[in-house]
């Protein structure tokens, strides 16, 4: 919202400079955008009288002039009168005609911002031309370049053009965001209100805003039948004709209060409607009367509030065509659509330089509704703007009034045609003002602040607040506020206007006391925060992605997409889908890692990681809302050549020694079971599966069968999805699963004072035999075995398969034996393996 | 799959059988035949290009799934035992082993959170994660925002085909937060809650706008709770954080679930308020959102706003993080790209 400085200045006073009110406003009523410096653009251009003006001797379309500018302009050269030459194009330009002159060294302000075009003495077909007459489009107040712009005669030449019209001002644009609940200050006059409270001044609303103006000048007599069909999404619908407009540009003067706000002129009757909205607030329409009498083919105008029939067209003023949607509020005729109520209005019954007489329209819509038409049609307008912050009613009738006030003025012969209609709903009628009572004390508690009743008082009353002293009672006060101040509903309400008007950087800073009970840790941060640590120092590189992934994802990896849940606003189709498993999102970004510059080099391998939840629809708590299932995903890749170099055997057992060496660090014993016999019931656990290749992946579990997650080789459909290499293995942990499980970390056990015996054993079973089954049965006969005093650690095994028995394995296990009450003897040792392996024997194992 | 197009099926029935013959299935995609279909199209009255057009596409993706297949058979890998945790006849050298620590690094957010939640738990703040789904009530309702409120529309926010939300604030955890330490106000007698998680706005790309962001929120509701206790805390945080003394002040804004609302900015901790690029040569950076929690939101968890009041705020980890590193596009955090991510260990 832009703030005119010289306009809030007619109606308050604003002492202090232009940066101590920014800044004010800035702590004080929202964010300065901007401030613009318009007095700068005009600098040097001034009124001037043409004196003379002859046809050019060498052009037929131009006039040779000289003009008096009281002697304002240096360094020009001037005939014997004091008088300046200056060539013109102009078709308007006239003797006597007051004019704005550009002399020389001046910018064109219309050409400020894009290429500046600095204006010089240079002869036009050889006159000499000291500067330039302009037009409002060259001074950047409207598009209208067909003539020069002419100022009333009163101005006398040699004043600053700037000064004449009000550019000597400063616009301060306060972002909108910050008045969503504030839909008064979206007018000069509600700001000016505000500006004035910041400054601790008193305000006081013109004579014309508390009661309507009521003697205004008759005309001629119009028929006007209103009508409003929808009271509960209009609550007050105003209207009134005036007869004998003469439709033509405003005066410089209006032109220049619009185009320092931003608004573009139009014409007279649009641009009081435009004027008294950046003024209250309060959009307002101005209708041909006459078309729409026309469009009802009778002599009387109508103005129906209602719902458009089904199918029902519209053309609008900016040139498209609607069909409404069945909710939207419109205002027709008789017969036809004319407007959509509070958004825009229609094109056919719009005012234009033929139009004699005007139906003016002053009315309130439903907040809710008219920003629901404005999205459904994508139709954005300054009308919408206000009402979608919800304007009172309560001031149409003055703002109305006020509205055919000016246009009488600018239209001599213009006349109030009827009388004003006001339809009004109950709710719009009440005028009951409740109130809020609020004590010194809860308003000082809230702020911090120790201001007495009565500065609490004040503050409120500058800006218009009525203060009724509670009877007898001398810590409370009840606030009524103007009607205006929709926003006010609750003591906390109040707090904040008294906080803000005082100054909140007035405000004393303390901390907060509290006990000093220590805050609880949270369980599973921590424990996110351990995994990240852990996987950091084994070299792994932790990586963020999206939570959204395209819908392709899943064919390609072979998930369900029915399970997916699915934006419905989706940037792109990239991000269409939350995703159902995260290894993809890390699969994602191997290739053009392996690509990149970093990594290559000798060792073009990398481990990522990812903790972020997934999600699949086969998944909702008790509350109905989807669980986020949380995952830590970890992948493993290297190009060939440096896995080749580096690494024997399958890539899997590199995802697997990441694992193996996580759940050590965490001190989880784990399992796996051959990814092939997995069959998962639930969408989301076979969402997680899914990317993997199921002949070369296992799934993880505790020694006690929790389930932990997923870990292998990547199917090849996979692969070639994301251009994987064929070094790439990973896993997906399920991390609340695995924090239970690590919780139940068995911890210590007392050192022994005898020494160790380090034993190996080599079994040799069918390669049918998977490792799982014999390490299992080699533990349980050690379980069985060892007596309570003895221990004995498997330590990684050995496997081996030679070239001429491809069909058998060599596993070895390496066994740590001791016992916390004797040194072991050899004997002990050997009958132990001895019954491993004969444990082994049913597993159709030998031993060598 | 059957053409409708002689030509078509015939070559395709060709180029079928050919197929099982080739020692390198992927020749078969670069077919004479095939050449000779595209080559007919131009040929063709305009009108029958379209259809055949589209059978032979249609034809080249069979062939490619077909290729595709048989390379997964050709290069079928040799059986491992997944239940191993080795491979068999791996020499010493060449087992798998973890890659050098000093390559490794965690994500500069989640630094960057950890930090941020370490000072706060020290302040006496329990730490919360947030979500990346929820439902309204959580995102708007319980957070005072009238249904249709325009307000609504300030927050960009992504909705599922099924009604639910990918949060734009992490202040959809605050109705849950204060119900679940709303006990304290008994025992302790406040509630100090930190949120640092990741949240998402409808935004498209570029070097200043993330989609996919993180944010950490604040919230503390005691008896006699007032601005000057938020802006106290805030203040305390930012100057421990940056290890220097900062100035703050405010600007007054709207959100609905404070009461009053503010944007609060500090000083700028890379020049002292001398002016520099961080800072846009203002001195102030604008950090966050912050206000008293509205007494609705209060109530809303059970929490009766006429015996206790709270203040809450909401700021971007993304940006804290840009500006301490000096990190030139926001989508470097989004990536995945091992260049951006190695350089923080």
């Amino acid at each position: 919202m832009k703030v005119s400085l010289n306009w809030i200045k007619e109606y308050t006073s604003v002492k202090v400079s232009i940066d101590d009110l920014v800044q004010k406003i800035g702590a004080q009523l929202g964010e300065v955008e901007e401030v613009t410096d318009l007095g700068k653009r005009y600098e040097g251009i001034v009124v001037a009288k043409v004196v003379t003006c002859e046809k050019h001797p060498n052009a037929d379309k131009l006039h040779v002039c000289t003009i008096d500018d009281g002697g304002a302009a240096k360094h020009v050269t001037r005939n014997a009168k004091g008088h300046v030459q200056v060539v013109c194009g102009a078709p308007n330009v006239a003797v006597g005609l007051h004019v704005a002159w550009l002399p020389p060294g001046v910018t064109v302000p219309s050409t400020v911002e894009k290429d500046p075009f600095v204006l010089e003495a240079r002869e036009i077909r050889g006159e000499m031309s000291n500067g330039m007459l302009a037009s409002a489009s060259e001074l950047d107040i409207s598009d209208d370049h067909s003539g020069i712009v002419t100022l009333e005669s009163t101005i006398k030449p040699g004043t600053s053009f700037a000064q004449a019209v009000g550019f000597d001002d400063y616009i301060i644009d306060i972002e909108n965001k910050m008045f969503t609940h504030r839909p008064d200050l979206f007018g000069e006059l509600g700001l000016a209100r505000e500006i004035a409270g910041i400054q601790h001044q008193k305000f006081e609303s013109p004579n014309w805003y508390r009661k309507a103006v009521t003697e205004q000048r008759q005309g001629k007599k119009l028929s006007l039948k209103v009508k409003n069909e929808l009271p509960a999404l209009s609550p007050r619908f105003m209207a009134v004709a005036v007869s004998d407009v003469t439709v033509k540009p405003s005066p410089v003067w209006l032109q220049a209060y619009l185009s320092r706000v931003g608004i573009r002129p139009i014409n007279n009757i649009v641009d009081v409607t435009n004027y008294i909205m950046m003024l209250t607030g309060q959009p307002l329409h101005a209708y041909d009367h006459d078309r729409l009498c026309e469009q009802d083919g009778t002599s009387a105008a109508t103005l129906v509030v209602r719902h458009p029939a089904k199918g029902e067209e519209l053309k609008l003023l900016n040139g498209k065509t609607i069909t409404p949607r069945r909710e939207a509020i419109m205002i027709a005729s008789a017969k036809k659509l004319v407007g959509v109520g509070g958004v825009i209005g229609g094109a056919d019954t719009e005012v234009s330089e033929t139009t004699k007489n005007i139906v003016i329209e002053c009315a309130s819509f439903d907040m809710y509704s008219v920003r629901k038409t404005s999205m459904e049609h994508g139709i954005f307008t300054d009308a919408v703007t206000r009402f979608n912050k919800g304007q009172s009613s309560k001031q149409n009738d003055v703002v109305l009034a006020h509205a055919v006030e000016m246009i009488l003025d600018l239209c001599p012969d213009a006349g109030i045609a009827g009388s004003y209609h006001d339809l009004k709903s109950a709710k719009a009628q009440d005028n009951a003002t409740k109130g809020v009572t609020v004590s010194s004390d809860f308003v000082n508690e809230r702020l911090g602040s120790k201001l007495s009743l009565k500065e609490m008082a004040t503050l409120l009353e500058n800006v218009e607040f009525k203060i009724v002293s509670v009877p007898a009672d001398k810590t409370r006060l009840h606030v009524i506020p103007p009607f205006w101040r929709t926003d006010i509903e609750i003591p906390e309400d109040v707090v904040e206007e008294i906080g803000r008007l005082y100054g909140y950087d007035k405000l004393p800073l303390l901390l907060p006391t509290r006990g000093i009970e220590p805050a609880p840790h949270n369980s599973l941060l921590d424990f996110q925060n351990t995994l990240r640590t852990l996987l950091a120092r084994a070299g792994a590189n932790e990586v963020l992605t999206y939570t959204f992934v395209h819908g392709n994802l899943f064919e390609k990896v072979g998930q369900d997409p029915q399970n997916a849940y699915q934006l419905s606003n989706a940037l792109s189709p990239e991000l269409q889908y939350y995703r159902q498993s995260l290894a993809p999102s890390l699969l994602d970004k191997v290739h053009s890692n392996l690509k990149s510059d970093i990594v290559r080099g000798d060792d073009n391998e990398f481990v990522i990681f990812e903790i972020n939840p997934v999600f699949g629809k086969d998944l909702k708590d008790k509350d109905r809302l989807p669980v986020e299932d949380l995952r830590l995903a970890v992948v493993f890749a290297a190009d060939e050549k440096t896995y080749t170099r580096k690494y024997e055997g399958a890539a899997y057992y590199m995802a697997r020694h990441y694992a193996d060496s996580l759940f050590d660090f965490l001190g989880i014993s784990t399992k796996y079971k051959p990814a092939t016999e997995h069959h998962p019931d639930q969408p989301i656990s076979r969402a997680a599966i899914a990317p993997f290749d199921v002949d070369r992946a296992a799934i993880i579990t505790s020694t006690t069968d929790e389930f932990l997650g997923e870990i292998g080789e990547f199917s090849a459909p996979t692969r070639r999805a994301f251009k994987l290499p064929p070094a790439t293995a990973g896993f997906e942990l399920d991390v609340r699963q695995l924090m239970r499980v690590a919780a139940q970390n068995p911890g210590y056990t007392p050192l022994s004072r005898f020494p160790k015996v380090v034993q190996d054993i080599t079994l040799r079973v069918k390669n049918e035999v998977s490792y799982q089954e014999l390490h299992s049965t080699v533990q349980a006969a050690l379980h069985d075995l060892v007596q309570d005093s003895m221990m004995v650690v498997v330590g990684e095994p050995r496997i081996y398969r030679s070239e001429e028995d491809t069909h058998h394995k060599h596993v070895t296990f390496r066994l740590w034996v001791s016992d916390s009450t004797r040194t072991l003897k050899a004997e002990v040792v050997n009958s132990l393996l001895d019954s491993v392996a004969t444990a082994s024997e049913s597993l159709g194992a030998e031993r060598v | 799959m059957s053409y409708k197009n002689k030509k078509v099926a015939d070559v395709a029935e060709v180029l079928k059988t050919r197929l099982d013959q080739l020692e390198d299935p992927t020749t078969i995609l670069r077919a004479a035949e095939l050449r000779g279909l595209y080559a007919e199209i131009p040929l063709l009255p305009a009108e029958d290009r379209r259809d055949f057009g589209q059978e032979i596409n249609h034809l080249k993706r069979e062939l490619e799934e077909l290729v595709n297949k048989k390379q997964d058979t050709l290069q079928a890998l040799p059986l491992i035992d997944v239940t191993a945790p080795i491979d068999s006849n791996v020499s010493d050298a060449k087992r798998p082993r973890l890659l050098a620590s000093s390559q490794g690094s965690r994500h500069p957010l989640m630094k960057e959170i950890e930090v941020i939640s370490d000072i706060f738990y020290r302040m006496g703040f329990a730490v919360e994660g947030s979500r990346q789904i929820d439902d309204e009530y959580h995102m708007f309702d319980s957070l005072n925002f009238p249904a249709g409120h325009p307000a609504r529309d300030d927050y960009d926010t992504f909705v599922t085909t099924d009604g639910f939300i990918a949060p734009a604030h992490t202040s959809t955890m605050q109705n849950r937060v204060l119900k679940k330490y709303r006990p304290n106000l008994d025992s302790s007698g406040s509630i100090a809650v930190l949120i640092p998680d990741r949240v998402f706005r409808n935004e498209d790309l570029d070097a200043r706008h993330e989609h996919t962001f993180y944010q950490f929120e604040g919230i503390f509701v005691g008896k006699g709770i007032n601005v000057g206790h938020l802006l106290a805390t805030l203040k305390t945080f930012l100057s421990a954080y940056y290890e220097q003394d900062l100035e703050v002040k405010t600007q007054p804004f709207y959100f609905p679930f404070t009461e009053p609302s503010f944007e609060f900015a500090m000083s700028c901790p890379f020049c002292q308020k001398n002016g520099c690029n961080v800072c846009s040569y203002s001195g102030w950076i604008e950090l966050l959102g912050c206000g008293l929690i509205h007494p609705n939101v209060l109530s809303m968890a059970g929490i009766d706003p006429k015996e206790y009041t709270g203040f809450a705020w909401g700021g971007g980890v993304d940006r804290l993080v840009m500006m301490k590193y000096g990190i030139e596009d926001v989508r470097h955090f989004e990536s995945g790209k091992l260049e951006f991510l190695r350089q923080f260990k």
